[in-house]
């Protein structure tokens, strides 16, 4: 049985090793951490095991990273807004000039160029066996430069940016959350009757994330994000990340 | 020196340490990014080895490195130094980070709620704090091969794998309660290895472990 809600102080003291070593089942897990939380005992056992299993890394040789490890780590955290401190509101003012070379970003706000970078950085790591991918990140920077305005998204599974360049828009982040097996990411543009449309899926979130929608943001007024398990025209979930769109 | 005086200098080291990393988790809350990186040059090449030691390739450990170094700077807020050491936290993050990769785990162990684990303690434990300031990293990896190959095994499968201690059980063919004991029982002695931590309880038997809990 792995719903156990039932757990009283001798049973959570008996599963402190595998509950320090992240090593109990599910239900288990949240019994014992819902114990823990409520519990006036001090739960020595548990405090040991924690303490023995925080022992298991420093066993290792250590190992040193890359050098561009450091720089592409600064780029995106220069990018991330902290849990705690909501991201500043990004925008800026439309350019004539649509041919800016993708490299001559210091004309975008500090953050877009920041993951922009984070996004050159990993593609000189990730080696010349993904050209594919290269060309089309590659693309996807070129939009970025180019970008008219961008407008920040924020919720649950993290944070972003949906970037409009012309008729073209793209959403752009780093550090999503992962989603389950079976599970994507699908986006919406809603106008100001709230008529929503899907404007593109997004399943692998690994690392920095530039997507073009499918469609021009025109009259939306709202971008937002919702869970599925598979591409859909309507959806009834609720979503987990919006940006106001022209605001 | 008089093993008293080495006593308190290495509390001294090890106090200076945790508070160099308190100091700069402030820092990382106030949105310090530089702070992060010297976060970084302290705990990164023992973070490439845990998560190299659970994923295998250099790249793809980097990349889960990245993502915790990440989850830190978002995270900040919920860390708190009166309850655990930043080292702590940082490597169950990317244990936790790189045992998501390797395995789909994502839907069953709420990751979030796993990283908080290194938490839980209570507040600082001095003497604890002391006894891992002794210790070197060859003294850890001599104890880890000092424990007893079905304990040692349990440990690695649980902790760098990722496996359940259920699953544990499973693999090496004995009841979980067995499996639950051998994880308890390499816990304590890794622990007890470093020495001056009276504050660990009793060792136990792996047969004293009583198989309802685990049932």
């Amino acid at each position: 049985m792995t719903n156990r809600t039932d757990l009283d102080c001798a049973a959570v003291d008996e599963l402190a090793a595998a509950y320090a070593l992240s090593a109990v089942e599910p239900g288990e897990d949240r019994a014992l951490s819902a114990h823990l939380a409520s519990c006036s005992r001090p739960h020595d056992a548990v405090r040991a095991a924690v303490e023995g299993a925080s022992l298991l890394p420093w066993s290792l040789v250590p190992v040193a990273p890359s050098g561009s490890l450091r720089d592409r780590l600064m780029a995106t955290v220069a990018a991330t807004p902290q849990e705690h401190r909501p991201p500043p509101r990004v925008a800026v003012e439309r350019t004539p000039d649509r041919a800016r070379a993708w490299w001559r970003m210091s004309a975008l706000p500090s953050a877009i160029a920041a993951v922009a970078l984070a996004a050159a950085v990993g593609l000189g790591a990730w080696g010349v066996s993904l050209n594919a991918q290269l060309a089309e990140r590659d693309e996807a920077l070129r939009a970025v430069a180019a970008a008219d305005a961008a407008y920040v998204a924020q919720g649950e599974i993290g944070s972003g940016w949906v970037i409009q360049s012309g008729d073209e828009a793209m959403f752009m982040a780093d550090g999503l959350a992962e989603l389950a097996a079976g599970q994507l990411y699908e986006f919406w543009l809603i106008d100001a009757d709230g008529n929503a449309v899907a404007a593109g899926t997004l399943a692998d979130t690994d690392g920095v994330t530039l997507v073009p929608l499918e469609r021009p943001l025109d009259d939306a007024v709202t971008f937002a994000v919702t869970v599925e398990t598979e591409r859909v025209e309507q959806s009834q979930n609720a979503p987990v990340m919006v940006a106001a769109i022209g605001a | 020196m008089h093993e008293a005086a080495r006593n308190v200098h290495h509390m001294n080291d090890v106090r200076d340490d945790r508070d160099a990393d308190a100091r700069l988790a402030s820092r990382v809350r106030a949105g310090d990014t530089d702070a992060l990186g010297e976060l970084y040059d302290r705990h990164a090449a023992a973070a490439i080895a845990t998560a190299m030691r659970v994923v295998g390739a250099r790249e793809e450990a980097e990349d889960v490195v990245h993502d915790a170094f990440v989850t830190v700077w978002r995270k900040i807020d919920r860390f708190d130094a009166g309850r655990g050491a930043m080292r702590a936290w940082l490597m169950t993050i990317v244990r936790n980070r790189a045992i998501d990769r390797v395995r789909a785990r994502r839907a069953t162990i709420d990751v979030d709620d796993a990283d908080e684990r290194s938490l839980l303690r209570t507040g600082p434990n001095p003497t604890w704090e002391a006894a891992l300031g002794r210790a070197s990293a060859g003294d850890l990896r001599a104890a880890l091969s000092d424990l007893p190959d079905e304990q040692r095994r349990a440990v690695e499968l649980a902790y760098f794998e990722g496996y359940t201690y259920r699953e544990v059980a499973e693999i090496t063919k004995v009841p979980p309660g067995t499996a639950n004991g051998r994880l308890r029982l390499a816990l304590a002695k890794l622990r007890d290895s470093l020495g001056g931590t009276s504050a660990a309880p009793q060792l136990a038997t792996e047969r004293s472990f009583s198989e309802d809990a685990t049932r």
